[in-house]
């Protein structure tokens, strides 16, 4: 398992589980996590998983913490998101998530869980260590427990104006596409904007007030790639900045972590040569 | 995102870089930006080791000493091993500035290339630099 070959690929060996800094470096006294409670298995219980899950609760004064429930596999369907549902019907009423399809196509369930970003609808509790650790989307402010606040990051997509424009008159039909042309856009149309990528970007975290991160730059070149868009020009225009481009340092934690296996590094990387070719 | 009412405190960040999984991608790009770094100051000292040349036979026996000492040892097979990391990394971004190499397999096999590679060059040079040397 040295060579990842597909995003859904969970590692099996760990050398390191997390960096080694220290637990609070960098963090503010509102974001401190403190050790919360213990929900151990219900009665009965036989095959007991445990889940340490972030919690936060906005109408309290206290800081988030991390909760502990023991999950009874055999109760709970196959999912991290199953877990998340069945503790908040057995245990835990007051566990918030955000969840819509739960097939992988809406986006919603997004979290970090074991350390990096998935759709939590399609992540099988059996490639989660033991305990499991879940966590909001890394790197967002948090509205309560698992749901994250996506302001920021959804008005930097909407920064890259994400619809088509055209200067020529409006064609009696539709804008016809060739099959060819319409090829381009894939493995960038299938984006379901879970925003995995941009939580998981190092260079989001430190710069992210002005990099607009792999999720809206992947966005732009769907757009850039259109053969009906017209505004190349101003969309190069935007995107043609020290920060909201240029701070993606081709880390590539964002192609490693996409549910959907798109390639976020790459729309980047084809960002940059039309940036340049226009220069030439 | 400010909380609607200002008397409340600021919403808590999620923790990013203390629980995010360190992955051959995020390690090999931070180790590229210290081996940066460490090549940065080992200029300095080919600096130093230059201008005592330049300064004499005595100037030029105390800082070959220095470097010949277990610690001038250590610090220079450090920096032979950045120079070759970084090298090797290096011509990793540059295939990618070109636009090449982005599947995700290829991610991991030039990641891993980088780290043997840049293993057996820094040995090789020091066998070469023993058994060329006095
Ligand atoms: C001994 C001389 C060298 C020194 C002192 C040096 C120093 C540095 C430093 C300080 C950085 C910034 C690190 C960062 O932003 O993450 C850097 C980046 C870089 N270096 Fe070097 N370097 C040297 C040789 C080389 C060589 C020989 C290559 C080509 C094979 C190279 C290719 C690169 C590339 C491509 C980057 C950009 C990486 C990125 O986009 O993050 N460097 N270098
Ligand atoms: S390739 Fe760029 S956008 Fe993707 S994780 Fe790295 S720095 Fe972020
Ligand atoms: S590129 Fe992938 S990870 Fe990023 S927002 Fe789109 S679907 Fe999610
Ligand atoms: S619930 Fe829709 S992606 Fe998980």
């Amino acid at each position: 398992m040295m060579i990842i070959r597909s995003s859904d690929q969970v590692p099996r060996t760990t050398l390191l589980k997390r960096f080694p800094v220290p637990r609070n470096l960098g963090v503010g006294p509102e974001s401190r996590i403190g050790r919360g409670k213990t929900w151990p298995a219900l009665a009965g219980a036989v095959r007991v998983k445990a889940f340490e899950i972030y919690r936060y609760d906005p109408d309290s004064d206290d800081n988030p913490r991390l909760d502990t429930f023991e999950v009874d596999l055999d109760d709970c369907g196959p999912m991290v998101l199953d877990a998340l549902i069945w503790i908040k019907n057995k245990v835990d009423p007051t566990l918030t998530f955000r969840r819509s399809c739960r097939e992988g196509i809406c986006g919603s369930c997004a979290m970090t869980m074991d350390g990096t970003n998935w759709l939590a609808c399609t992540r099988f509790i059996s490639d989660m260590a033991a305990p499991a650790t879940v966590y909001p989307l890394a790197n967002m402010r948090i509205i309560k427990d698992l749901v994250p606040d996506l302001t920021h990051v959804f008005a930097q997509y909407a920064m890259i104006e994400p619809w088509l424009q055209t200067r020529t008159p409006e064609p009696e039909r539709e804008r016809p596409q060739s099959p060819e042309e319409r090829s381009r856009l894939d493995g960038y149309y299938e984006c379901i904007l879970c925003f995995c990528c941009t939580s998981g970007c190092p260079s989001h975290w430190w710069n992210g007030d002005r990099f607009l991160g792999p999720a809206a730059l992947l966005q732009a070149y769907r757009w850039l790639a259109d053969s009906r868009d017209e505004a190349t020009g101003e969309r190069l225009d935007i995107l043609e900045d020290p920060f909201r481009l240029y701070r993606c340092h081709t880390i590539l934690n964002c192609t490693r972590t996409c549910p959907k296996g798109l390639n976020p590094g790459k729309a980047i990387a084809e960002i940059k040569k039309m940036v340049l070719e226009r220069r030439t | 995102m400010m909380p609607t009412s200002p008397a409340k405190r600021p919403r808590p960040l999620s923790p990013n870089i203390q629980i995010y999984r360190p992955q051959l991608t995020s390690v090999l790009s931070i180790a590229n930006r210290i081996s940066g770094v460490v090549l940065s100051l080992g200029a300095v000292v080919l600096v130093i080791w230059l201008l005592a040349a330049a300064a004499g036979p005595e100037a030029y026996a105390v800082v070959q000493g220095a470097l010949a000492s277990w610690l001038g040892q250590v610090v220079l097979f450090g920096c032979t091993f950045a120079f070759f990391l970084h090298l090797c990394g290096g011509i990793r971004h540059l295939v990618w500035d070109m636009g090449y190499g982005y599947e995700l397999s290829l991610i991991y096999a030039s990641g891993w290339a980088v780290v043997a590679g840049s293993v057996a060059l820094t040995v090789l040079a020091w066998i070469a630099s023993l058994l060329l040397g006095d």
